[in-house]
């Protein structure tokens, strides 16, 4: 057993070892040497001994090293013990070179040896050699422990010294480690642990001095074992000891550390991480892609041409960040403006521009290579690459991945084949999977196609269907590539297009060309980027708070929709109705999103809301057809998935488009606004009004006094429908649901809330004055003789009704009509609907509802003819094969709309069969019945059908016959006497049987709304939506809205 | 490709059409229910050809509905990877061009199209090769190969490719 072998790290433990062997020695008091040594013999065998002699030596080389002022430490700390003769001096001789960063164990023991020799000595020998320094120490040292105590403890303190140490000296004088002794090494359970202590960053080391200054100091009150700080981490040291109390109490009172941050325990696994070095391997060769740390460069993409691994230096190829202005400027010699946070851009060097601002561009050649270079200053530059000598630290080369644009800039003028294939050196580890087809890309194997067997660390095990290789070929991981085929369809996992999904069309190389399943446009990704997946996915589709397809606001108050969301920015289709204009946003640029639900007109006045379906008839996208899917400012993106640019949205005026199709958004409007907390949540799928049809004519007749339910029933506004002026919801229209002194409570149209607002807020031009008291529709309860004398109306109405209305109703919802296939019509199949349908619920609906559609539809050609129409007749008729399928839809559509009616009318004809007047009024019954009528539901509350004004009726012939309204009767319907002056006969009529004539120029007209109700007067101009009207009785020339004026019958 | 096959479904039939002509009903709404639906597995549904049995029906508790299994032969077209279709071409633009053949629509990529042939927009856009001799725009009659299709639950998806001997423009309207 050579003892001394690692000299310095074992020092202390030798000293520990003597120790114990002073230990008894001394104990004994006069014990000569021999004796000593007879007691080492006794443990350590005649190997001691030699290693005696071999002290003297070691001592002697130390004395050397450690100067004089050892010998005087020497002096210091061991003349207590001087009594012991002179061999035995030689060993604190030895002890004394390790003594400054010794072990305070020791210190502690030689505290009880002066202990010791202080009581029974020390009298003694005293006066001989006991130098005065050491007892300043001694006293220093000494108050901690009482001296009793320590006597007590002085076996437990030997023997808690034997175990601390014992192992450790066991094992470190085993010079030839075999692997297996190494693994002994390793920390076990019952070894101290290791802790984690925060401190404050920077001052890592000093915090460790500081710990192990008190450690000397204090002794072994400090029962940690040693402390680390590592330079490269950060705020960070570790400590050695066995509990966290010891090492909470070692901390106490320290600056730097953070205690309450938590100690942690090392885990024993990781316990060895902490300190082994990891080898960092730079594998920088030519043509490998590094970017920059630092500097004007920093992030940026460079190029490897030469490594210098001597100086650690390598020469990179960059693209120059040169502002040639700037750069001119200073050469000569002018004031250069320090802009501090500007970079210029990358750009290529242009040397002949340079020349142009009087730059001095030297060719040199280079001496080592043999290249030319332009020099500018010390810049040098070769094919308008900027070539830079960095230090390797200033450079990151783990796992660059550049981006295609970085690359496309460096293949300029190269190969690029070339540098792709330098690509795959540094990539991440480990993203081949087993059963990834591969083709080797470099070496002899090159071209080789196989398949992904198995991954292990660097090689990969490769199966390829080439005959006569049976067995697997290792391949390492850089010099394989991923291999997609024409066709494959595939998911991007990484990179800019990150989570897109499409089909491969073409493979260059390293590079796939994807047709985008979204976007239907092409992306080029990397192979390596990509996985097969059967996935269809949008990629990323939200990006801070913004989605794709939402509208937003940009900075410059211009506003778009959301088309494309990538990694950055977003793709805008701009709202600018002349052209498609796109346009990349980065987040920041946005302003909000916004999230109104207004309604604009189109070009025929017809309301368009969102979800309408419109047709664009005017435009750069003439003919194009899809539902609205944000209106904003008057314009329209409308969403058509036959559209393949800009994910399918265009931007049109609202004025170059017509409603084509049903509105689910009015029908909801006009069912909601009444039911919409009454619990009626199938959304009735009521068919447009037909006054949607013609100019905003039929439909006059509005619900007037239909909810007039009077809930609060003091004020008349109450249960009135009116339209907020001013405020925040300015333009919303909504039910008066309470007023309360000078605030009122609206119920919003258009949206699922009530709001409060002032009552000078809302205009009540739209409050029909009309006495709701008396309000005809819910008088039918009590007013049952109305109902005999209108139900044999039904079978004359109805072919009129049908035919009439039929063919505008088709014609309406053509787009409808390949449900089916529509993802916007996502609608159960209308058979079943149809046949689901209540048809007992239908049956009480035409008393009750004689204008509504339901009623309509129950008596309907039976539906059953419907889908008789053959098969291959509505095939060959269809525009695309795909809607031919739908050809069945197409039957049943009409009926369709119906259907919802259905069960809303049930609660309602249940409500009115008791009869009870009055008190029915305002039943969630009421709601419902008017719900089922579009007509009367529909949001002009203006217009009030008035006597003595023209109409045309519909006739089942299809032609359209002037009639005279005489009067109007309380439930709706009016008493019409046909011909131009009323001389026909007389016939009662539903407001959408007839609509009103509109009004020309020098008409004589009746005002059917606002203020002027009533009044007749002279239509003298018309401007857009408005009229120019002179009041008969005032003569006054007032401007009013067209569909508030019907044409007054001549009498 | 075209099969004809023996399908199999579930039909509901609302008890107003039972009597005489409830096969009858039966057998209509089976075709407007499946004619032109798409599967994946499949393809699309051409035309119901016969009926092969109908089983006994269902009644279901509460609404008196009526199911019967039915089967039936039909002709489906389902596409395949490296089949070739003639197609009409619906629409070009700077990325490619769609063609649909029957119900199947089908996107040929640039990237597909032979190099000669150069994109030209305007009113007509079109891809026409160096000489002009040769043109694909709307409603040219192509024939093309799919190399690769994707398969949704109700669509099927294609892309073909015209890069490839005795592919391209068969018929061309502007032409003839």
């Amino acid at each position: 057993m050579g003892r001394r072998m690692p000299r310095g790290r074992d020092e202390d433990d030798d000293e520990l070892d003597e120790e114990e062997y002073e230990q008894p020695a001394m104990d004994d008091e006069d014990e000569l040497e021999d004796e000593d040594e007879e007691e080492e013999d006794v443990r350590g065998g005649s190997s001691n001994r030699k290693r005696r002699r071999s002290d003297f030596i070691d001592d002697v080389a130390e004395e050397d090293d450690e100067e004089e002022e050892e010998d005087d430490d020497d002096d210091e700390d061991y003349g207590g013990g001087g009594g012991r003769g002179r061999g035995k001096k030689q060993k604190p001789k030895r002890r004394a070179g390790s003594e400054f960063f010794d072990d305070i164990a020791q210190v502690a023991s030689d505290d009880e040896e002066e202990v010791e020799d202080v009581e029974d000595d020390f009298i003694v020998d005293a006066g001989a050699e006991l130098p005065d320094e050491d007892d300043g120490r001694r006293i220093h040292r000494r108050p901690f422990v009482s001296r009793e105590d320590e006597q007590e403890d002085m076996d437990a303190l030997e023997r808690s010294i034997l175990s601390r140490y014992a192992k450790t000296s066991h094992t470190e004088y085993d010079e030839e480690t075999t692997e297996v002794e190494q693994q002994a090494l390793l920390p076990s359970v019952r070894d101290p642990k290791l802790w984690m202590v925060k401190c404050v960053l920077g001052r890592e080391r000093e915090v460790a001095l500081c710990l192990m200054q008190k450690y000397i100091d204090k002794g072994p009150e400090v029962q940690i074992r040693s402390t680390i700080a590592l330079d490269h981490l950060k705020g960070i040291i570790y400590v050695e000891a066995e509990k966290e109390a010891h090492v909470r109490e070692a901390c106490k009172g320290l600056n730097n550390i953070y205690l309450n941050q938590g100690i942690k325990l090392v885990p024993i696994r990781e316990m060895t991480d902490v300190l082994s070095v990891e080898s960092k391997e730079i594998e920088l060769t030519r043509d490998s892609w590094v970017r920059m740390k630092s500097g004007t460069y920093k992030g940026d993409l460079a190029q490897v041409v030469d490594v210098d691994n001597v100086r650690q230096k390598v020469t990179v190829k960059l693209i120059p960040r040169v502002d040639l202005q700037a750069l001119a400027n200073k050469l000569e010699g002018r004031e250069v403006v320090k802009k501090k946070a500007f970079v210029p851009p990358p750009r290529l060097m242009n040397v002949e521009e340079a020349r142009e601002l009087h730059i001095r561009v030297e060719r040199r050649k280079d001496p080592m290579t043999g290249d030319y270079f332009e020099n500018i200053g010390t810049h040098r530059f070769k094919d308008g690459f900027l070539y830079k000598d960095v230090s390797m630290k200033s450079i990151s080369t783990q796992n660059i991945k550049p981006t295609l644009d970085e690359l496309e800039k460096f293949r300029h003028n190269e190969n690029g084949d070339a540098s792709l294939s330098t690509l795959f050196t540094n990539r991440k580890k480990g993203h081949f999977m087993k059963g990834d087809a591969v083709i080797i890309v470099k070496g002899d194997l090159k071209d080789i196609k196989g398949w992904v067997e198995k991954v292990d660390e660097e090689y990969i095990q490769v199966r390829t269907s080439i005959k006569g290789i049976q067995k697997t070929l290792a391949v390492s991981s850089k010099e394989l590539c991923k291999y997609f085929e024409p066709g494959n369809h595939v998911k991007v996992v990484s990179g800019a297009h990150e989570g897109a999904t499409g089909m491969v069309l073409k493979v260059e190389h390293h590079v796939l060309i994807i047709l985008s399943d979204t976007t239907k446009e092409d992306i080029r990704v990397f192979a390596d980027d990509v996985v097969e997946s059967s996935e269809v996915s949008t990629g990323v589709t939200k990006l801070g708070d913004y989605e794709l397809h939402d509208l937003v606001l940009l900075d410059n108050m211009s506003f778009g929709v959301i088309i494309r969301v990538e990694s950055e920015a977003f793709q805008i289709l701009k709202g600018v109705p002349e052209r498609p204009d796109v346009a990349l946003v980065r987040l920041r640029e946005i302003k909000c999103k916004i999230d109104k639900k207004t309604h604009v007109q189109d070009r025929f006045q017809n309301t368009v809301s969102v979800k309408d379906v419109v047709k664009i008839i005017d435009g750069p996208c003439k003919g194009k057809q899809g539902p609205v899917e944000h209106i904003f400012k008057g314009v329209l993106f409308i969403y058509d998935r036959h559209h393949l640019e800009h994910a399918g949205f265009i931007c049109a005026k609202s004025h170059s488009c017509i409603v084509v199709g049903g509105s689910r958004s009015n029908g909801n409007r006009n069912g909601d606004s009444y039911s919409r907390f009454g619990g009626f949540k199938a959304p009735p799928r009521i068919p447009p009004s037909p006054r949607r049809g013609g100019r905003g004519g039929g439909g006059r007749f509005e619900g007037g006094g239909r909810n007039r339910g009077g809930r609060g029933g003091h004020d008349a506004l109450v249960g009135t429908t009116i339209k907020i002026r001013q405020g925040p919801f300015k333009g919303y229209r909504g039910r008066v649901i309470e007023i309360q002194g000078q605030s009122v409570r609206v119920e919003l149209e258009s949206q699922m809330k009530i709001v409060t607002v002032d009552r000078n807020y809302i205009s009540d031009n739209v409050v029909v004055s009309t006495p709701h008291r008396d309000a005809p529709r819910y008088g039918m309860g009590s007013e049952t003789p109305v109902h005999p004398s209108r139900t044999p109306l039904h079978p004359y109405m109805t072919p009129m009704r049908d035919s009439a209305a039929t063919p505008i109703h088709d014609g309406m919802r053509t787009p409808m009509r390949d449900r089916a296939w529509n993802p916007y019509a996502p609608m159960s199949p209308p058979r079943d609907n149809w046949e689901d349908g209540n048809p007992g619920s239908w049956g009480s609906s035409p008393q009750y509802q004689p204008g509504s559609p339901p009623s309509r539809a129950y008596e309907a050609p039976t539906p059953g003819s419907g889908w008789a129409s053959t098969p291959s007749g509505s095939y060959s008729d269809a525009g695309t094969p795909r809607d031919s399928s739908s050809a069945y839809a197409n039957a049943p559509s009409p009926y369709l709309p119906s259907t919802p009616g259905g069960p809303p009318m049930t609660p309602s004809s249940a409500s009115y069969l008791p009869g009870t007047p009055g008190g029915q009024l305002m039943t969630p019954g009421a709601g419902g019945l008017d719900m089922m009528s579009p007509v009367t539901g529909g949001e002009h509350e203006g217009p009030w059908l008035m006597p003595d004004i023209l109409v045309n009726i519909r006739r089942p012939s299809d032609e359209n016959d002037i009639g005279v309204i005489r009067e109007v009767l309380p439930d709706g319907s009016c008493r019409v006497v046909m011909g131009a002056n009323g001389n026909g006969e007389t016939i009662t009529a539903l407001p959408n049987e007839f609509e009103l004539v509109p009004p020309r120029k020098s008409d004589k007209i009746k005002i059917m709304g606002g203020t002027y109700r009533g009044a007749t007067g002279k239509l003298i101009g018309v401007d857009g939506t408005d009229g120019i009207v002179k009041l008969e009785d005032t003569l006054d020339v007032k401007i009013l809205e067209m569909s508030m004026l019907a044409k007054l019958a001549q009498v | 490709m075209f099969f004809h096959i023996v399908l199999e479904r579930n039909m509901q039939l609302h008890p107003r059409h039972f009597g005489r002509n409830l096969r009858e009903n039966l057998v209509s709404k089976l075709m407007k229910d499946v004619e032109g639906t798409c599967s994946g597995r499949h393809g699309f549904v051409v035309a119901i050809t016969g009926i092969e049995s109908v089983g006994k029906g269902l009644i279901r508790d509460g609404t008196g509905f009526v199911t019967f299994p039915v089967k039936y032969q039909c002709v489906v077209f389902r596409p395949f990877k490296g089949e070739i279709l003639e197609a009409v071409v619906t629409m070009v633009n700077k990325m490619g061009f769609f063609a649909e053949a029957g119900p199947v629509q089908i996107f040929v990529s640039n990237h597909l199209i032979p190099d000669d042939m150069e994109f030209q927009s305007g009113d007509m856009p079109n891809y026409t090769t160096s000489d002009g001799s040769v043109k694909i725009q709307k409603d040219s009659e192509v024939r093309l190969k799919i190399i690769g299709t994707r398969v949704d639950a109700t669509v099927i998806f294609c892309i073909g490719t015209i890069k490839d001997d005795f592919l391209g423009v068969i018929n061309d309207p502007a032409t003839a």
